[in-house]
């Protein structure tokens, strides 16, 4: 699924059937155990319940899974609605899975278990068996946390949040008599242990921008999306930016925003968090309930923007956790149309990788395959349906060259993809019966 | 002598009628207690043709001139129990003779006799509508809010014991379509200290639950039903008091008392009350949970800690009644104060320490009514209130706690601050402060005996300041205003027709309200920045309209329907959007409207034999809801900030029925059982593709649908000492189980409750002292009445209740 599950790959092709008896925390490549016969690896499809409106998708998600095979055949018929299990989530649940698709990891968003952790094994069909053990992060992290698995072989979730955005002459805070110098929340960082069900660690601090930026009412609003680097030492995450007026103490809608902005904290400790910036975009990070940022093949880091005035673009952080502003890849430009925003998107293999994207000349959502090293993109020829809509998307499946994906536009009945990461072509794989005002959410 | 006289009269009387009207007749009766003593000076009343007359010494009466027909006999005194019954005039000469009981306690039956009949008259007026009297409950220690939720249609959701919010359902229709009114004005003139969950019932006539269809009087935009409370007007020159001590530290108090100068009129009424409650009941179970340092739960059986509740109030009225010029006018200060602790929020799941609200209102009133003004058959009446309301949201502890009232303790050592810096969301003192100015004034003119014109206005405004100390001056400085003001007039026609069998109510309403924001904005003047307003003000008006009529189909059975087109306005978040919620304005949203129906029939009191009675009430009910302001979903991720607005986009329907039997035994035994089941469905058919909704027809989640409520009351007279009575109370409320959320999982569906109480009182023989104990939730049972949120459970309390009369 991810780029370690494709490192894992290549090394079962070249070596036949190891076990990989050892395996260092800070390489973090590689996957802790081999993951069990992926010929028999369950494709599980997740589906949003509408609540009041249709579209919204906060009535509940409930989850299928399939065999490979039948998830690849189109005659397959997957009603998740009316055959699925329903994930213990008030509103939409932020599922992932282990590598191998045998486990679904899950954080309850809202509700009366808002925080809770919990994991199922997935046994095909409607059974998916919640084991024993919860763990709530909601002390630290609130009871509606983004979070993301890590890049480490299912061993770690990461938790993130920022609160109590305030001036430094609040009058609740410390200096309630000082000059404005700044607007400022607490960040929390939080590693999940997945295996145990266990918070591991966590940190709170504050993290300052430069002065003149901070004097100008900017400030970090959210924190999401992280990756660990390829020397496993790194975490780097992903923010949304806000900017207050400094004059009036509201949030401001249209502003000229700075380079985009990445927290780089050590890994495991999260110690030392700096800012590093961007001069290539402008747009946000932190991603919208999936992976915003993937460690690529080549050692780099590759990283989408949202809300760029320039439209998104792919930034790549290079192996010494800095940006290289040398690499400039315009979606906006690469497609010819404008106002192009990556609503999710996964790395495939080999620099090549698929977007989810709305543009500014049509309603609907496009797939978009992208060569991330030739810097071109082109949009997947399939079918595209006015109603099809990708902000809610959160899971893709990576198997091989092929990255899995569901297709429904809210309320239709639609398909799951099964897209060729070295040719952009799409094939139809099974059907999803869709009921009016919902839609399938991703691929796990 | 005198006896020959009479009897010599009343043969002339006969001859002279039986001459002179052949279509009328005459009843010559007498009254006679069990024992055969003659009942004297005993009230003989038909109410519908108005005729009245007392029996003599011997308990002899006699009414003339009655048209041929049915009719209701009404007979009381002080030393009989008020009796009912029919007869048929189709003869000149109707002869009666009527055996009555002898009152028990006097004092008190009387007064319960007058009120369950103004709650017949009003129950037989064609609306769906339940009285509540408070009379007998208002001696034990019971809440106002646990009244209503006995009440057939009614459905209190309470988020904790006593002081916490509240929110009424009324055959499925819930949130701000229930409108709550205090004497026929709307509850936010006063403000939560002066609330359903503050006045005690003591301080309460009755309570009148309006369900779908609102008559004329009661002038605001109530979509889904109104709640109109009674306050007593009390008896003259009297003092009543009681105090209630119990579980969880529970303590209530109320006082009230009136005095009128029968030479000028001059009166003055005041009450009081005071409560106060801990509310540390235990909780238990899947929702209470310590989270240790790394997230593991540890289940606990805990007291809640952080839910303390006060609030005191006093009301003063000083005027005239019952005087020339005016039947009353009356200059009032009511003025209340409450301090309410917050345990939890939505759920139980995370306890909250250092969180509370406190607000206070002093209202300043004039009430003026005059019968028979300027012309005969003319009433007028006037109601005028000026409001300064303060509400203080206080929440700054920055640390999470355990259902222990302990700091938690994160995996590093150090106290876990909460996600958003306090216990709800970011620290704040916020005070809102709102002035309101509610005038009302109507005018009922009675051009025939049948027929009623009913005109009703309201206006009502409201100024509302913020200030949140903990945000900076600047920020402070950039809070806008929403002033709302509400016109709502209201003329209805009533008639009374076909020989009192048929009474109608035809009504219709305009509504208007216009809200004023100002937000402060910068603007640049000669290069400078300066603070400016940027207002924009919103105007909506509409019209609704309904029908209220009764058939007496029997003397003893009415059948009732009523409809209207009721309208609820948008509110100002739903016309100007929360730039903190990134909602942006829509000027142009229109009133939600539902169209409503009730059908039902309601029996008097039918005599299996003279022992055993029992009489009962069923309807059903339909509300069909267009327009439902619900917020529009943004596909799009790349928006900056979200910058959807509110829209008239929902409907839903909700269908449902309920009934009331209430069986008596003699004056000893006294049951009432009510049921009701509804559901409210997701109203939309088709998707924009066409295809039909898989929810359309279905219940909607977080409805308790099912709800059955049984009172058992049972007398014994002149126990211990002569005079006196003991009564046992019973009560049980059933709620079946209903899913919380539209994924119908186990997890997310309530448990099935049945919560019972009991509880008995000792009147003492001079009336005047009444004892009374109360035991709740007996068998401690997990109640909930939202989900993940546990109500009280087992309590005891004693109340003594102290009345003076006449003085």
């Amino acid at each position: 699924m991810k780029k370690q599950f494709l490192n894992f790959l290549t090394l079962s092709a070249l070596m036949g059937t190891i076990v990989l008896s050892s395996c260092s925390d800070d390489n973090g490549g590689d996957p802790i155990e081999p993951p069990v016969e992926q010929e028999d690896r369950f494709i599980t499809v997740a589906g949003a319940l509408m609540a009041d409106n249709p579209g919204d998708g906060n009535g509940g998600t409930m989850v299928y899974s399939v065999s490979i095979e039948e998830a690849k055949d189109p005659e397959t018929q997957i009603s998740v609605y009316t055959e699925g299990f329903g994930v213990k989530s008030n509103r939409t649940a932020r599922l992932q899975s282990s590598e191998d698709g045998s486990t679904l990891f899950n954080i309850a968003y809202t509700g009366d278990n808002g925080g809770e952790f919990s994991k199922y094994t997935v046994n095909g069909g409607d059974s998916f068996v919640q084991s024993d053990v919860s763990v709530n992060i909601s002390q630290y992290a609130g009871t509606s946390p983004r979070w993301l698995k890590l890049n480490d072989g299912d061993k770690t979730g990461i938790a993130l949040n920022m609160a109590n955005i305030a001036a430094n002459n609040a009058p609740a805070g410390n200096t309630p008599d000082a000059a404005f110098a700044y607007y400022r929340g607490v960040a929390t960082v939080l590693a999940l242990d997945l295996q145990e069900s266990l918070i591991r660690s966590y940190v709170q601090y504050e993290i300052p921008l430069t002065e003149e930026e901070e004097a100008e009412g900017h400030t970090i609003f959210r924190l999401d999306g992280s990756v660990l680097n390829k020397a496993g030492d790194k975490l780097i995450i992903g923010t949304w930016m806000r900017k207050y007026n400094v004059a009036t103490g509201e949030t401001e809608g249209d502003y000229e925003r700075l380079g985009s902005k990445s927290v780089v904290v050590d890994y495991p400790s999260f110690a030392n968090p700096s800012v590093i910036n961007s001069t290539v975009g402008h747009g946000d990070n932190s991603g919208y309930r999936s992976h915003y940022s993937y460690l690529g093949d080549d050692g780099n880091i590759y990283q989408a923007t949202e809300r760029d005035p320039a439209g998104s673009y792919i930034l790549r952080i290079n192996q010494s956790n800095v940006y290289d502003d040398s690499y400039v890849f315009s979606l906006n430009h690469a497609l010819g149309l404008s106002g192009v925003t990556i609503e999710a998107w996964q790395y495939a293999q080999d620099g090549k990788a698929f977007a989810l994207i709305s543009h500014d000349g049509a309603e609907n959502g496009f797939v978009v395959w992208m060569d991330l090293d030739a810097r071109t993109a082109s949009i997947v020829d399939m079918p595209y349906d006015a109603d099809l809509e990708f902000n809610q998307y959160q899971g893709f499946v990576v198997d091989g060259i092929d990255v899995y994906m569901a297709v429904t536009p809210v309320g239709k009945d639609g398909n799951i993809y099964i897209l060729n990461s070295n040719t952009g072509v799409a094939t139809k794989g099974a059907t999803l019966v869709n009921q009016p005002g919902n839609h399938y959410i991703g691929i796990f | 002598m005198k006896t020959s006289f009479t009897l010599l009269f009343f043969t002339l009387n006969v001859l002279i009628s039986d001459l002179a009207f052949s279509q009328t007749g005459k009843i010559s009766g007498t009254l006679t207690f069990d024992d055969g003593a003659p009942v004297a000076y005993a009230s003989v009343f038909i109410q519908s043709i108005k005729k009245h007359t007392l029996s003599d010494e011997r308990g002899r009466y006699e009414l003339t001139d009655i048209p041929f027909g049915p009719y209701q006999v009404n007979v009381s005194s002080i030393e009989i129990q008020k009796h009912d019954f029919s007869i048929h005039i189709d003869k000149t000469n109707l002869k009666l003779s009527t055996t009555l009981k002898r009152a028990e306690d006097s004092e008190l039956d009387e007064v319960i006799v007058e009120g369950e009949s103004h709650k017949s008259e009003i129950e037989a007026t064609g609306f769906a509508v339940n009285v509540i009297e408070t009379k007998k409950a208002s001696l034990q220690s019971l809440q106002t809010n646990d009244l209503l939720n006995r009440s057939v249609g009614v459905r209190v959701r309470q988020n904790g014991g006593l002081g916490s919010q509240v929110s009424y359902n009324l055959n499925g229709m819930s949130g701000n379509s229930v409108r709550i009114f205090i004497d026929g004005v709307p509850i936010s003139t006063y403000g939560g200290s002066f609330s359903l969950n503050s006045i005690p019932p003591a301080l309460i006539e009755r309570i009148e639950v309006y369900k779908g269809v609102i008559p004329a009087h009661l002038a605001d935009d109530a979509l889904g039903g109104a709640i109109n409370v009674i306050l007593k007007k009390g008896a003259m020159n009297n003092l009543t008091a009681s105090l209630s001590y119990g579980s969880f530290n529970t303590l209530q108090a109320n006082m009230s008392g009136s005095f009128r100068n029968s030479n000028s009129g001059f009166t003055v009424k005041g009450s009081g009350f005071y409560n106060y409650s801990d509310n540390d009941y235990e909780v238990w179970g899947k929702f209470v949970r310590n989270i240790l340092p790394n997230g593991r739960y540890e289940y606990v059986r805990a007291k809640r800690f952080n839910d303390a509740y006060k609030s005191i109030g006093a009301n003063i009225q000083v005027g005239f009644t019952d005087v020339k010029w005016a039947d009353q006018f009356l200059i009032g200060y009511n003025v209340s104060d409450d301090y309410n602790e917050i345990q939890h929020g939505t759920y139980m799941t995370i306890p909250y320490k250092g969180r509370f609200t406190e607000s206070q209102a002093n209202v300043v009133s004039v009430a003026y009514s005059k019968s028979n003004f300027l012309t005969k058959g003319l009433e007028v009446n006037f109601n005028g209130m000026i409001s300064d309301r303060k509400e203080v949201v206080n929440d700054t502890v920055r640390w999470n706690y355990d259902w222990f009232g302990e700091q938690s303790i994160g995996l590093n050592g150090d106290p876990i601050l909460r996600p958003s810096g306090a216990q709800q969301g970011a620290p704040t003192i916020n005070h809102i402060n709102r002035s309101i100015s509610t005038f009302r004034g109507g005018a009922i003119y009675d051009f025939s005996e049948k027929h009623r014109l009913v005109f009703n206005h309201m206006y009502y405004t409201i100024d509302r300041t913020e200030r949140d100390d903990l945000k900076s001056a600047i920020e402070r400085e950039f809070i806008g205003t929403r002033d709302l003001t509400k016109n709502v007039s209201a003329l209805a026609y009533e008639a009374t027709l076909f020989e009192s069998r048929f009474k109608a109510n035809l009504f219709g309403k305009y509504y208007q309200q216009k809200i004023d924001r100002m937000d402060p904005i910068l603007i640049t003047s000669n290069g400078e920045q300066i603070k400016g307003e940027d207002r924009v003000s919103s105007n909506n008006s509409t019209p609704g309209y309904g029908l209220a009529t009764s058939y007496k189909l029997k003397q003893n059975l009415t059948f009732l329907v009523s409809a209207e087109k009721a309208v609820r306005m948008p509110s100002e978040n739903e016309i100007f959007g929360s730039p903190s919620e990134n909602i942006i304005e829509n000027i142009n949203i229109r009133p939600e409207v539902s169209n409503n129906l009730n059908i039902g029939l309601r029996s008097g009191t039918y005599s299996l034999n003279p022992t055993n009675k029992f009489s009962f009430y069923v309807s059903g009910f339909l509300r069909d809801t267009k327009d439902k302001i619900v917020r529009k979903i943004n596909p799009r991720l790349n928006d900056a900030v979200q910058t959807d607005p509110f829209e008239n986009l929902g409907k839903t329907k909700s269908i449902g029925f309920e009934g009331e039997i209430n069986y008596t035994w003699k004056d000893n035994l006294d049951v009432l059982l009510n049921f009701s089941k509804f559901n409210s469905v997701f109203n939309i058919q088709y998707d924009p593709n066409g295809k039909e909704y898989t929810y359309y027809n279905q219940q909607l989640p977080n409805e308790p649908f099912f709800t059955i409520n049984t009172t058992v009351q049972y007398a014994f007279k002149n126990v211990l000492q002569k005079r006196s009575s003991l009564n046992l109370y019973y009560s049980a409320g059933f709620v079946d189980r209903f899913y919380t959320t539209w994924l119908e999982i186990e997890d997310f569906r309530t448990p099935r409750q049945f919560i019972q109480d009991i509880g008995m009182n000792y009147i003492f023989p001079n009336q005047k002292l009444v004892v009374s104990a109360d035991l709740r939730n007996i068998f401690d049972q997990q109640a909930f009445d939202n989900f993940a949120v546990q109500k009280p459970g087992r309590g005891f309390y004693l109340k003594v209740n102290y009345t003076i009369n006449k003085f």
